[in-house]
């Protein structure tokens, strides 16, 4: 005999708390029910006339103690599924994994891909063997088990209806990885696939592992033209402005005139009529658009008005960072490379002030960012901050005193950039500057070099007081660093990373991927409102939420009390090549059609244990009732 | 209240106080009168008659002469036929003293107030007939000691002496009888019929009770409150049996066969009271409290005897 349900060992725990439950309700002194009576007298005169009745109700009780045991004792077994020796491993151990991929949206069927899968999924679990089991499971980007292992037919059908594809690509090693753990040490296993077979290569060390592969495949057609990429961007010296990328493929076995039109927060903007050969894929780069909205769509149509069979491809999303007005509050004597730099940025509302007028302005005002030309302010926490070589004294980030000038004939360079940080993004010609005299800054926990040179720091960044800093060790005007194009980018790129305008911003992310959005500084959790209303709380990890997006569409991300939007798109040309496949291979195994199951009777002891245990309780409860055995 | 409730019994709702003597009631009594199987000299003459030689009217037979005679009721005219001096005997209606005995033990307020107050509007009956009769009517409410009495009064206008009387008791106490008996007979002078109304639940037994009242040369007549619940205390399985008059319990398993045992010992009973009053010529009666109440007095007492 087999024990499918608990282990032998957790069956004896539970029946014997639970039968020592029994026995010591059993041996409690029964509170009896008070019946109250005219005259006493006559029952002690009949009472006494049976001296053998004592006995009687005593061995009642015992059987009626026995007979609690006894029903105890068929649950308890029945909690163990025990089946007959050898039938677990006689019949088969099925994962049907079915295709939730994007590609099972199409509409080439009549209601769809994924209810012609969900009709052969029924089918296969109708087709089960007495002794099989199986786990049905949908595969995505990621694998998600619908039921555990089975053989309850009706869980299975259950889930199979539940089952609904999802607007991300199809990771098909994961789910036979899946797969292939869950049929570790099943001699008759097997891994049976329902989807449409359009399915990327997948490498032989991730096949069933011995097991048998069965394919079930869905779909009669292809003809698809899909967004494969959108996204945009503001002009970084131009933020009213803003360009956007879409790219898009035709996957159809002809030549196909589609329609592209571009919105704004719903409003169209661009609107061109594009020929597609098969096979061909186009990018359109439309520049110059207003960016004054925050919503930019990309839908394509076919001109003749007929529907393509993939639908969730046809629209790609993408959204432009909030471009807000930052004030800025410069301190020095006055620095026209600073100023003519500022003045590039038409969003910037730029304070002047000296050392001494610093304090007062600062308190009159609140300020996105302070820049301090060599001279020391006291910056508020929270507030981003520009130093050019900071005084030895005063200044949050002092430096050493005395100066490191270039020798004779020569002068002081950038050796090293780090162009990973967002400050020195678009600075490639930071190594042309020619640097005459540097101040020593000594780094703190936490700094971070951006660039340095042969004497030292050069260009640094970090974090102090919940604000972030950007500091030059050297004065502009005694270097040519002004004249560069890096400059301005620098101090922008500085302005936008205080602000949290990153730019390394993402207008779009990829369904199916793990998402790392941009929260405000010191924010430790988010949700993600995704566009079906679903709310997900998200872990924050440096500064970014992380969040596995399945769903096309405008997300909004909460945090910190404001929110953002967050746009998500197939972008997979894997699924939007979406004509179906009649077979598959796993490396150099090639699946088979599924077998129907050995017929026969289910063996399945516990549903005669629950019979016997209910046929107790009922014959109890008819002679409690008739007053035979009370 | 539910839609359930006609399929729940209907219990016999509990008369109030004021409602325990209606006047239709009152009427379909009026005409009874109370029978009597021996005679009793009384002081006043009434509608109940003894054969004495007096001043009666109606002739009832002849004794023979013996000294001392009033020479006035010789029958001269027998003597002339015969010569054999005879006495004339004439029937006297006398006057004849009733005494009620109520039981008001904590056995008769069980099951609710049912049984209580059809005991109450039997001896209410019981005296107001009398009283119609011109019989000289006493209650006696009695438990474990005599708890409360009524003195002797005649005439109908008394009855509302007795509803008074009735009114103001509450079942409590165990049962005793016997000293009904005891107070009856130190109390009242003159012997007469005493109307036992009870469940005979006496834990001295009911004999004792009945006795009491024939060695104090009083006719008793027993009215048996009974109740087919008593028989059957409805629970089944494990209990406690609880006294009512002595809250003495008993733990028992109610079994079908044990209650059936117990309905037979209980009829049994009954017989076995009936039997002892049949034998010492007790008049007996059983009125079940959940007969009406009028036709246990006008069909159920008139072939018990106990009215005419």
């Amino acid at each position: 005999m087999e024990w499918l349900g608990l282990a032998p060992s957790q069956l004896a725990w539970v029946g014997a708390l639970a039968g020592a439950a029994v026995v010591g309700l059993y041996l409690l002194r029964q509170r009896r029910r008070r019946v109250l009576v005219p005259f006493a007298p006559l029952w002690a005169r009949v009472l006494e006339e049976r001296p053998s009745a004592k006995l009687f109700e005593r061995l009642r009780r015992l059987l009626s103690l026995l007979l609690q045991l006894v029903l105890l004792g068929l649950l308890v077994v029945a909690l163990g599924d025990p089946r007959p020796a050898g039938a677990s491993r006689r019949g088969r151990t099925t994962v049907l994994l079915l295709d939730a991929s994007a590609s099972m949206s199409a509409t080439d069927l009549p209601g769809g891909r994924a209810a012609a899968a969900r009709e052969a999924a029924r089918r296969i679990v109708r087709a089960m063997g007495p002794d099989d089991r199986m786990l049905v499971a949908q595969m995505d980007a990621e694998v998600t088990a619908l039921t555990p292992l089975t053989d309850d037919s009706t869980a299975l059908e259950t889930a199979v209806t539940a089952y609904r594809p999802r607007d991300t690509g199809l990771d098909l090693s994961r789910a036979l990885r899946f797969a292939r753990d869950v049929l570790r040490g099943n001699a008759h296993g097997e891994v049976i696939v329902v989807g449409d077979g359009a399915y990327p290569p997948v490498a032989e060390d991730v096949s069933t592992d011995g097991s048998a592969l069965r394919f079930v495949g869905v779909g009669r057609r292809g003809r698809n033209l899909g967004l494969t990429a959108f996204s945009a961007r503001r002009y970084p010296l131009d933020r009213s402005r803003c360009e956007a990328m879409v790219e898009l493929q035709s996957w159809s076995d002809r030549a196909e005139s589609v329609v592209l039109t571009v919105s704004v927060d719903g409003a169209p903007i661009e609107r061109a009529r594009l020929r597609v050969e098969p096979g061909e894929r186009v990018q359109r780069v439309i520049e110059r658009l207003s960016g004054g909205g925050e919503r930019l769509e990309a839908r394509i149509a076919l001109e003749d008005g007929s529907r393509d069979d993939l639908s969730v491809d046809d629209v790609a999303y993408a959204t432009l960072p909030e471009r807000r007005r930052a004030r800025v509050l410069s301190v020095g004597e006055g620095n026209r490379y600073l100023e003519a730099a500022l003045l590039l940025d038409e969003y910037l509302e730029v304070v002047d002030a000296t050392a001494a007028q610093a304090p007062a302005a600062l308190s009159q005002g609140r300020f996105d960012v302070v820049i301090s030309d060599g001279a020391a302010v006291q910056v508020p926490p929270g507030v981003g901050w520009i130093s050019l070589r900071p005084p030895p004294d005063g200044s949050p980030r002092p430096v050493e005193p005395g100066l490191f000038s270039a020798p004779a004939g020569g002068a002081i360079v950038f050796d090293r950039v780090d162009r990973r940080h967002p400050v020195t993004r678009f600075t490639s010609d930071l190594e042309e500057a020619h640097i005459g005299r540097v101040a020593r800054y000594r780094l703190a926990p936490g700094d971070r070099v951006l660039g340095s040179g042969s004497a030292g720091p050069l260009l640094v960044a970090g974090e102090r007081d919940g604000g972030r800093f950007v500091l030059f060790t050297f004065d502009v005007r005694e270097s040519d660093v002004a004249l560069l194009v890096s400059w301005p980018v620098m101090l922008i790129n500085a302005i936008d990373w205080f602000s949290g305008e990153d730019g390394a911003f993402q207008s779009s992310y990829r369904t199916g991927t793990a998402w790392r959005m941009p929260v405000p500084v010191g924010e430790r959790e988010a949700t993600v409102e995704t566009p079906s209303g679903r709310r997900v709380r998200v872990p924050v990890m440096e500064g970014r939420a992380v969040f596995f997006g399945t769903e096309a569409g405008f997300h909004r991300l909460h945090s910190g009390g404001s929110h953002t939007l967050v746009a998500g798109n197939l972008g997979d040309p894997d699924e939007s090549a979406c004509a179906p496949r009649a077979t598959l291979s796993v490396g150099s195994t090639r699946a088979t059609a599924p077998l129907p199951g050995r017929p026969g009777l289910r063996r399945e002891w516990w549903v005669a244990l629950l019979a016997a245990a209910a046929l107790i309780v009922v014959a109890e409860w008819a002679t409690w009732h008739r007053r035979v055995t009370v | 209240m539910g839609w359930l409730d006609w399929l729940r019994p209907k219990k016999k709702p509990a008369a109030s106080e004021a409602e325990l003597f209606d006047e239709a009631f009152q009427r379909k009594l009026e005409y009874l009168a109370v029978a009597s199987r021996r005679l009793f000299a009384g002081r006043m003459r009434a509608e109940r008659r003894t054969r004495i030689a007096g001043s009666g009217i109606e002739f009832a037979d002849h004794r023979p002469y013996t000294p001392g005679d009033d020479l006035r009721a010789l029958d001269w005219s027998v003597y002339g036929r015969t010569e054999r001096l005879l006495v004339k005997r004439f029937e006297e209606e006398e006057d004849l003293t009733i005494a009620i005995v109520l039981d008001v033990s904590a056995s008769m307020g069980f099951g609710g107030r049912a049984r209580f107050d059809h005991a109450r509007r039997l001896a209410a009956a019981m005296a107001y007939l009398s009283l119609s009769n011109l019989d000289r009517v006493t209650m006696v409410a009695v438990s474990t000691k005599v708890v409360r009495r009524l003195p002797p009064a005649r005439g109908r206008g008394q009855i509302f002496k007795v509803f008074e009387f009735l009114r103001g008791l509450e079942p409590s106490g165990e049962t005793a009888l016997s000293e009904a008996g005891r107070t009856l007979g130190a109390e009242l002078k003159r012997r007469g019929v005493a109307i036992v109304v009870s469940d005979l639940y006496d834990p001295a037994g009911f004999e004792r009770g009945i006795n009491a009242l024939r060695y104090q040369k009083f006719e008793p007549m027993v009215i048996h409150v009974t109740d087919a619940r008593d028989a059957d205390p409805g629970a089944r399985g494990d209990v406690l049996l609880v006294d009512t008059e002595t809250g003495d319990g008993r733990e028992v398993t109610l079994t079908p066969a044990l209650v059936a045992r117990f309905r037979d010992a209980h009829s049994h009973w009954r017989h076995e009271v009936e039997g002892f009053c049949k034998a010492r010529r007790v008049a007996y009666a059983q009125a079940d409290v959940e007969g009406a109440l009028e036709e246990q007095v006008l069909n159920l007492f008139r072939r018990s005897g106990l009215v005419e």
